[in-house]
């Protein structure tokens, strides 16, 4: 251990605990190496003072950056620290901490050190290091640098289980304010490469392919030697395969399959982050986007990061106004609705009311909205339907579903089965039967629900008075967090 | 009729022998655990392997081995009561057969239900909460891992596969002291041990060094904007810092 090891890995993982995702999910693998593994569902290790778990040891590989984002710690101007991590040194740490079964495995961010490709390599070298002279097989996301090149997001992406671009703005111009050397192209060339490479993955391997049997290496997948997408940037046509001088000399037909880390490019899928409210949109076209990058990109996750202001900037929201943790929450259960519930974000937000209601969940707004549709009778509901219900969830719906087919369900059954009755009973029947009491109309409802969620806040902060939450900052801005995106469109 | 067994697993598939077999049970209790009751008759119950394999047969062949795990993780579990969840269980479903897991609606389906998801929970979170050590055996001066915890549910058994398939180049040994048991594994093998005394080992001179980068970083990356502790220890249990360098202090 070298004695600047303490001050880097807090430097750096103070600089890189913005970044939101820590999952270390979406790849099952036994140990394929001398050390480590993966479980499909990742698994937490610990959780900070914030209530966030932490899996994967995030951090940042240098946080001298030659860029000068607006909202950014790292940014180019501001005052503090610049550490940057060795990879060898950085692969040791990842090892030692992963047999104490500290972490899950490595999230490797960096700055942009010198040029994207710079940096790139140094990220790679710390990967390969870990993955071919430590053995390591457990799990790996790898931050992604907007203009990197296409060879090198190939070689990481064999090496790394996840990849994830920050999209970093909801809309261009934003990115274009904010982020001005960020160009969105650059952020979507890695994007689509990504996508278009596990799409051809995933056609090479399907049954009755005869490439299926094929060794890693000329799969067309493992591109390292092919030059598959050498030279054609980002946008590959997906014919450029039958183009592709194959290496010669291997086998035609491998007699096992090779099972090793570097088998696929990014198991894991990719991911992508935006920042919210430094910036004006609306939350609809904040849903927008993200689910055009779910259809578009096939990404696991878009996930959401409520601005901390650490920055005082002329276009930023003033350093005193607090981190939009609300919002963030709101926004999240409508992006559960639209991974989980079969929801749009044209149901979720309509163009006349464009921002979430921050008082109730999307889900009871979407069911008051459409009030007519209401009760469903759970008997006889399709699993969509059962959907539809505030209070269902897929656990509890296919719950019900499975006990239809051996005996009905009744009403007393549903708080068993998971069903949270305080807000289904007004949107539900079984067997016939409404269990709601009077209040049938869109706008009484509306008011009980209000009031539950009061008292239900106002439990909590009898329960926990030190700490300020999302209720308080509500309160005290009086009402939401709207006013300071007016007072930021002001400062525009 | 009482039944006392001697907290084995084969024990208690003897009672459930005779529960079919000699009288219905109204009680089953481990031996540590029964209190004199002057209203029933208390039999004591010799384990018999031929007995406790044949309920095991009828629960395999009537019901389902899916099901016949499930009792088994009830039985790992520290639910209260537990045999008479679980003989209420094996009798609902020499009813029903094997849809007895769809009827989730049922009490008795359902209580064993939260029991297996306790310990299904639990060896969740432990795959992340186990903290291991570096250690030198004082005898041959090898290094091994080593880890103390202490479980609330039985569940030695079910972390093992993941964590010999993990550090399966490296000796390691979790010794849950609660209970006085120890997982012992290397290269992917593993076995159960009752691990009463300490270890004759000592932390190796890396490890405290590498205990203070971990609470340093750990320290770094907590948000001092969305504190908020209440979620944290509803994640992590104030009853595992104890074993946990980062929030322990080291």
């Amino acid at each position: 251990m070298e004695s600047g090891t303490f001050e880097k890995l807090t430097v750096l993982g103070e600089s890189a605990k913005y970044d939101v995702s820590c999952s270390s999910s979406g790849h099952a693998r036994v140990n394929v190496g001398r050390i480590g593994s993966a479980a499909c569902a990742g698994i937490c290790h610990t959780w900070t003072s914030d209530g966030r778990c932490l899996s994967l040891l995030k951090v940042l590989l240098s946080n001298d950056c030659v860029y000068d984002c607006k909202y950014c710690v790292n940014r180019r101007t501001a005052d503090g620290a610049r550490r940057t991590f060795e990879p060898k040194e950085l692969a040791e740490l990842t090892i030692e901490f992963y047999r104490r079964n500290y972490i899950e495995g490595l999230f490797l961010s960096s700055a942009v050190l010198v040029s994207p490709d710079h940096t790139a390599e140094r990220m790679y070298e710390c990967l390969w290091l870990l993955r071919e002279v430590h053995g390591f097989a457990g799990y790996i996301h790898a931050k992604i640098v907007p203009g990197v090149s296409p060879e090198l997001l190939t070689q990481i992406g064999l090496v790394a289980d996840r990849l994830s671009v920050n999209i970093e703005m909801p809309t261009s111009q934003s990115l274009s304010l904010l982020a001005p050397q960020k160009k969105p192209e650059a952020i979507f060339a890695p994007m689509t490469q990504i996508t278009r490479t596990q799409m051809e993955q995933r056609t090479l391997k399907a049954a009755g392919n005869m490439q299926r049997l094929r060794p890693a290496g000329y799969e067309g997948i493992d591109m390292g030697g092919t030059g598959l997408y050498v030279g054609e940037g980002a946008g590959g046509e997906a014919g450029a395969l039958t183009s592709t001088p194959r290496k010669t000399g291997g086998h035609i037909v491998s007699e096992s399959r090779r099972k090793t880390w570097n088998e696929k490019f990014a198991p894991a899928g990719q991911t992508t982050q935006m920042l919210i409210g430094a910036s004006p949109e609306s939350d609809r076209q904040i849903l927008h986007m993200s689910e055009a990058l779910y259809r578009r990109f096939t990404m696991k996750r878009v996930y959401f990061s409520a601005y901390i202001p650490v920055v005082d900037a002329p276009e930023l929201p003033s350093l005193l106004s607090p981190p939009p943790l609300r919002r963030e929450h709101r926004l999240y259960q409508a992006d559960w609705l639209l991974r989980f519930y079969g929801f749009s974000a044209d149901e979720i937000l309509t163009e006349t009311e464009p921002n979430l209601d921050y008082d109730l969940d999307p889900k009871v707004i979407w069911a008051l909205r459409h009030i007519d549709a209401f009760p469903i009778e759970v008997n006889t509901a399709s699993e969509a339907e059962l959907l539809r219900i505030p209070g269902i969830g897929n656990v509890s719906a296919r719950r019900i579903l499975r006990q239809r087919r051996v005996q009905k369900v009744r009403y007393e059954d549903l708080k068993k089965m998971g069903v949270v009755m305080k807000r289904a009973r007004y949107f539900l029947t079984c067997g016939g039967r409404y269990h709601g009491g009077k209040e049938q109309e869109a706008e009484k409802l509306r008011t009980v629900f209000m009031l539950e969620s009061r008292a239900a806040e106002d439990a909590a902060a009898l329960m926990n008075p030190g700490t300020l939450n999302a209720a308080d900052i509500r309160r005290a801005l009086g009402g939401g967090e709207k006013p300071q995106i007016s007072l930021f469109e002001a400062s525009l | 009729m009482n039944y006392i067994y001697d907290n084995t697993y084969e024990g208690f598939l003897t009672c459930a022998y005779h529960h079919w077999y000699t009288e219905k049970a109204e009680g089953i209790f481990p031996d540590e655990l029964y209190q004199l009751d002057l209203c029933r008759y208390a039999m004591s119950v010799e384990t018999d392997a031929a007995k406790a394999e044949r309920v095991l047969d009828a629960v395999n062949a009537r019901i389902s081995t899916w099901d016949a795990e499930r009792i088994y993780k009830v039985f790992c579990s520290n639910e209260p009561e537990k045999e008479m969840k679980m003989l209420r269980y094996i009798a609902l479903g020499f009813r029903h057969g094997p849809k007895i897991r769809l009827m989730h609606g049922d009490p008795v389906v359902k209580a064993a239900e939260a029991a297996e998801q306790r310990v299904g929970r639990e060896v969740h979170r432990l795959c992340g909460l186990v903290r291991f050590s570096e250690a030198r055996d004082g005898i041959s001066g090898n290094t091994l891992l080593y880890a103390k915890v202490e479980l609330d549910n039985d569940v030695l058994e079910f972390i093992a596969p993941h964590f010999s398939d993990r550090y399966k180049s490296e000796p390691f040994v979790i010794h849950d002291v609660s209970r006085g048991k120890g997982l012992f594994a290397y290269g992917g093998e593993w076995e159960v041990m009752p691990l009463e005394a300490a270890l004759p080992i000592e932390a190796s001179e890396d490890e405290h060094g590498y205990r203070l980068l971990w609470k340093g970083y750990f320290d770094a990356m907590g948000i001092r904007e969305r504190a908020n502790p209440k979620t944290q220890r509803g994640f992590m249990p104030a009853r595992y810092w104890k074993h946990l360098p980062e929030v322990s202090g080291l």
